[in-house]
């Protein structure tokens, strides 16, 4: 947490004063991606359309690791373009109390920011359907009564950012049997399908919530900001390249939630390999 | 934020973790041993079961936390989230070494003094317990003291399944960058190694001596 107290200046900083040093490793572009898989492929994806717009290289770090390490990474230049979420850049980077105005948290993150994909990735607060239909949940405020009974488990970044388990908590007045159970993020699914947990906190356009049984509440309180994914890139690479930031935006508004759900499900669910669906998506979708 | 600080202002959660670390490589540890010794002495009167068994274990040995986690979730009795799984891992890892010297040990011995024994009618248990297990005790402690010490380091991989124990403040240290915070997990975790290993290098040495 002390580490992201001052993160917006150093943002803005880093942005500026790297400039200078863009150069010295020649002109490859990393493009990075968080430890999820849409991350990933909206990685592969960027690299795919810099490379045919740009002819330049292009290497992948994907799967770095959560917000933080890719926020890092790429003030200290050492990759040139991930994939972020607007609201996770506004609370957990920029360490603004969340905020629920679409806009608002666009604009204030705009200046580092390429345009926006053009869907939402939310925090879905997932359980089973079974479960749902039992007790007749919808939204998360139905979870409030037989939280008492339930199990929840999130991994270690829910549970720490400034949008995430606390507040969320606050803010529904849920009160589950235990503290929560902190365990890596890319188990949490499995754990809720086999019924090991009762409540998890995933990726509303995960793939695997329609493939495993599973259903996101609504968040009927509007607890969560809007997190729209968008490109972010280093400032001195688009200075020095400029066709760079022409080809990302290229891409701005192509991808609705529907559709980025669906080229998830061929990840997570068919098991394709991401540079062919992100290939094909390309060729399908920007003549 | 220092180290020192950090610990100040959570001495209750980094006591809470760190005895939970030390449960769990107790635990594991000790199922270990209770598994390994007989497997190990086992394998020294059915030759034939050598390979398979040492093979086993080596490849099991070799399956990376995170997938065997993947395949436990789902399983009954020694599956799901929490202690049990984690623990269930630990021994998965710790086996090899204890299972493989227990075998080398008594595989060791020279083949006279077993003779010697028998030729004084002992029988095969006696054998085992008067004659076999004292001379490769050595042997067996210092698997035992690798298990041990690699059971510390790698029970960290615990806090991936909600186990609790040193590793979640290294999970949590490394999904939001914080370097206090992974050394707070890292540090007492390799001087609980250190420790570990001190001792059974004691025990071991002592052992040595009396042998003498």
């Amino acid at each position: 947490m002390a580490g992201a107290v001052t993160g917006g200046r150093r943002l803005a900083l880093a942005c500026g004063a790297l400039l200078a040093v863009g150069c010295a490793r020649g002109d490859r572009v990393v493009v990075g991606a968080k430890n999820f898989t849409e991350s990933d492929l909206l990685a592969e994806l960027v690299a795919q359309q810099i490379e045919r717009r740009t002819g330049l290289p292009v290497e992948r770090r994907l799967h770095l690791g959560g917000t933080f390490v890719c926020h890092r990474a790429i003030i200290a230049g050492k990759i040139d373009v991930y994939v972020e979420y607007t609201g996770t850049a506004f609370t957990a980077i920029l360490n603004h109390a969340p905020l629920a105005d679409r806009d608002g948290v666009y604009r204030a993150v705009a200046a580092e920011y390429a345009e926006r994909f053009g869907f939402d990735n939310t925090f879905a607060i997932v359980v089973r359907r079974r479960d749902a239909e039992r007790y007749g949940l919808r939204r998360i405020s139905d979870v409030a009564p037989v939280a008492p009974r339930w199990k929840a488990a999130f991994g270690y970044e829910f549970l720490e950012r400034a949008d995430g388990f606390a507040g969320l908590a606050r803010a529904y007045g849920l009160r589950f049997a235990a503290p929560p159970t902190a365990m890596a993020l890319g188990l949490t699914y499995r754990a809720l399908a086999d019924g090991k947990a009762d409540l998890i906190a995933g990726n509303s356009t995960d793939g695997l919530i329609q493939a495993l049984g599973l259903v996101a509440l609504e968040d009927d309180r509007h607890y969560f900001p809007p997190y729209e994914a968008a490109p972010v890139a280093r400032a001195d690479l688009l200075g020095r390249h400029p066709q760079i930031a022409r080809a990302l935006d290229e891409l701005a508004g192509k991808i609705s939630e529907d559709a980025m759900r669906r080229l998830n499900a061929l990840a997570d669910v068919e098991h394709q390999d991401i540079a062919a669906i992100a290939r094909e998506w390309i060729a399908r979708s920007l003549p | 934020m220092s180290l020192f600080q950090f610990y100040a202002h959570n001495s209750r959660e980094a006591l809470t973790l760190i005895g939970q670390h030390l449960y769990l490589v107790a635990v594991s540890t000790g199922i270990a041993l209770a598994v390994g010794v007989p497997g190990g002495v086992l394998l020294t009167r059915r030759p034939a079961w050598r390979g398979p068994v040492l093979g086993l274990a080596n490849v099991l040995q070799t399956i990376p936390s995170l997938a065997l986690f993947g395949f436990l979730i789902p399983l009954p009795f020694i599956g799901g989230i929490g202690a049990r799984t984690a623990i269930v891992a630990l021994v998965v890892y710790a086996l090899l070494p204890i299972v493989r010297n227990t075998y080398t040990g008594i595989a060791g011995v020279d083949p006279a003094v077993r003779e010697a024994g028998r030729g004084m009618g002992m029988t095969d248990g006696q054998l085992l317990a008067m004659v076999e297990l004292p001379l490769a005790a050595g042997v067996i402690l210092a698997g035992i003291r690798v298990a041990t010490v690699v059971s510390v380091g790698t029970a960290t991989i615990a806090g991936a399944i909600g186990a609790g124990g040193l590793g979640v403040y290294i999970f949590r240290g490394a999904d939001m960058v914080n370097n206090t915070l992974i050394l707070a997990g890292a540090l007492p975790a390799a001087l609980m190694a250190l420790a570990a290993d001190g001792l059974l290098g004691l025990a071991e040495r002592k052992l040595a001596w009396r042998a003498r």
